[in-house]
């Protein structure tokens, strides 16, 4: 009985861990791996899906009919098998993907490459980031709804942009400056980054955009609580770090990461 | 005691078996049990939610403080150790040091299942900084150790350094893991619920 009890408790431990994981997978939207990066892993495996998903699609089609919205936004991903697309929407994810929250960060140049910008988004709650490296920047903060993404900023930034497939595309404007984006879902490190710090009472903040390929733009705030605060080059982010420096200040950058909800 | 590895052929009884080996079965299970939590977090796609505890403003702040909690008990835990083995001056060990020893444990213990499972499942095994590496490295290992130590603590006949032993890196690994998280989570956002 004594010699008994380590065990009893390593099992307790197994089993609270189940609960726990199952717990977590119920709480879990059906979709949310992010319908886009589920489709895309698992098309190259599709023609082994076709086949039990064709023979199930009878029984499957209430459920794609009640979710008329999904198979638009879903098809485009995995073209090289449209047909199982809508059967495996239906198979995973009964629930509408559309309303269901998308959790994923964004990242890429805007179009004709004067700047980068990053957005994420979380559930409902989205962040985003637009800069030129210098002096053009701006942070925003919006909802998501369906798929459809509308944020505001200081001076009259503003974001419109929605998502489909692995890709959010729209429009920005900061600085009275209108850039027209289509950028893919990013994974750490690459993404966005955020640092704040007070200095003689002044708030300095700063935002960093790593794109997958390395390259990174970001923009330094002395005092952004001011109306209009000026922006200069932000110092070289270390993304294994997470730490800049600019000066004798050390930045401690925060990743906004929408995969985790990091930063909001 | 039963198992033997590779011993499928009938031999006399373990009686033979040394000290070392008696070690053998409960470090390969330990190890396992971090590979498979290890393999677990790289290939599961981390869904980024798990259940969350109401009350608290983030996942992060409940596992920060679930983890604080682990650390705090895991500090009885060496203390009450101490007393045990006798090592702390002009202190005899009560009758309820065993009690309080095993009960701090388990608890503890048990706070830390959550915060791994939501790591695991929410986060994944990651590696984009020396941090989260450092952090998912010392995650599994932890419970791989705490396997081993639960599975050698009802044999006899261990040499006196052994349980000494396992438990130092028990611990050392949840202090390593406190430090990597709920230590960062607190000084990067401040201390919060």
């Amino acid at each position: 009985m004594r010699r008994n009890t380590p065990l009893i408790t390593l099992l307790t431990g197994a089993a609270l861990g189940v609960i726990v994981l199952v717990a977590s997978m119920l709480s879990t939207p059906s979709s949310t791996p992010v319908s886009y990066s589920a489709a895309a892993t698992s098309s190259p495996a599709s023609p082994a899906a076709a086949a039990p998903a064709s023979t199930s699609a009878p029984a499957a089609t209430p459920a794609s009919t009640s979710a008329p919205v999904t198979e638009p936004s879903l098809a485009p991903s995995s073209p090289a098998s449209p047909a199982v697309s809508p059967s495996a929407a239906a198979a995973s994810a009964p629930a509408p993907v559309a309303k269901s929250p998308a959790r994923a960060t964004y990242a890429g140049r805007v179009g004709g490459g004067g700047g980068s910008v990053a957005v994420a988004v979380h559930g409902n709650q989205v962040v985003a980031y637009v800069c030129n490296g210098s002096t053009v920047e701006a942070w925003l903060k919006g909802t998501a709804d369906g798929g459809r993404l509308v944020m505001t900023g200081k001076n009259r930034a503003r974001l419109s942009a929605k998502y489909s497939s692995g890709k959010l595309t729209g429009d920005v404007v900061a600085h009275g400056t209108d850039y027209s984006f289509s950028v893919p879902v990013v994974a750490k490190p690459s993404g966005l980054y955020r640092a704040t710090a007070v200095v003689r009472g002044a708030t300095v903040k700063a935002g960093w955009i790593v794109l997958p390929d390395g390259t990174q733009v970001g923009s330094f705030e002395d005092n952004s609580d001011s109306t209009d605060p000026s922006a200069v080059e932000a110092p070289v982010l270390d993304v294994g770090t997470g730490t800049a420096r600019a000066g004798d200040l050390i930045l401690r950058a925060t990743p906004v990461d929408g995969l985790t909800g990091s930063g909001f | 005691m039963t198992a033997h590895p590779g011993a499928s052929a009938p031999l006399p009884p373990a009686r033979a078996a040394s000290g070392a080996a008696k070690l053998v079965v409960p470090c390969l299970i330990g190890a396992l049990v971090a590979l498979t939590l290890g393999i677990y977090g790289r290939l599961h796609h981390p869904t980024g939610i798990a259940i969350n505890i109401a009350g608290f403003s983030s996942p992060g702040s409940v596992k920060s403080w679930l983890a604080t909690g682990a650390a705090v008990l895991a500090l009885v835990q060496v203390g009450s150790a101490l007393v045990m083995y006798g090592k702390v001056p002009r202190v005899t060990a009560p009758s309820w040091i065993g009690d309080l020893h095993k009960w701090s444990g388990r608890i503890a213990f048990l706070l830390t299942v959550p915060v791994a499972i939501h790591c695991l499942y929410a986060l994944g095994f990651q590696h984009y900084s020396t941090r989260v590496l450092l952090h998912s490295l010392f995650g599994c290992a932890f419970f791989g150790a705490f396997t081993v130590k639960m599975l050698i603590l009802p044999k006899q006949g261990l040499r006196g350094w052994v349980l000494p032993l396992v438990g130092a890196v028990v611990f050392a690994l949840l202090i390593a893991i406190w430090l990597t998280s709920a230590y960062w989570f607190f000084s990067t956002f401040g201390i919060k619920r």
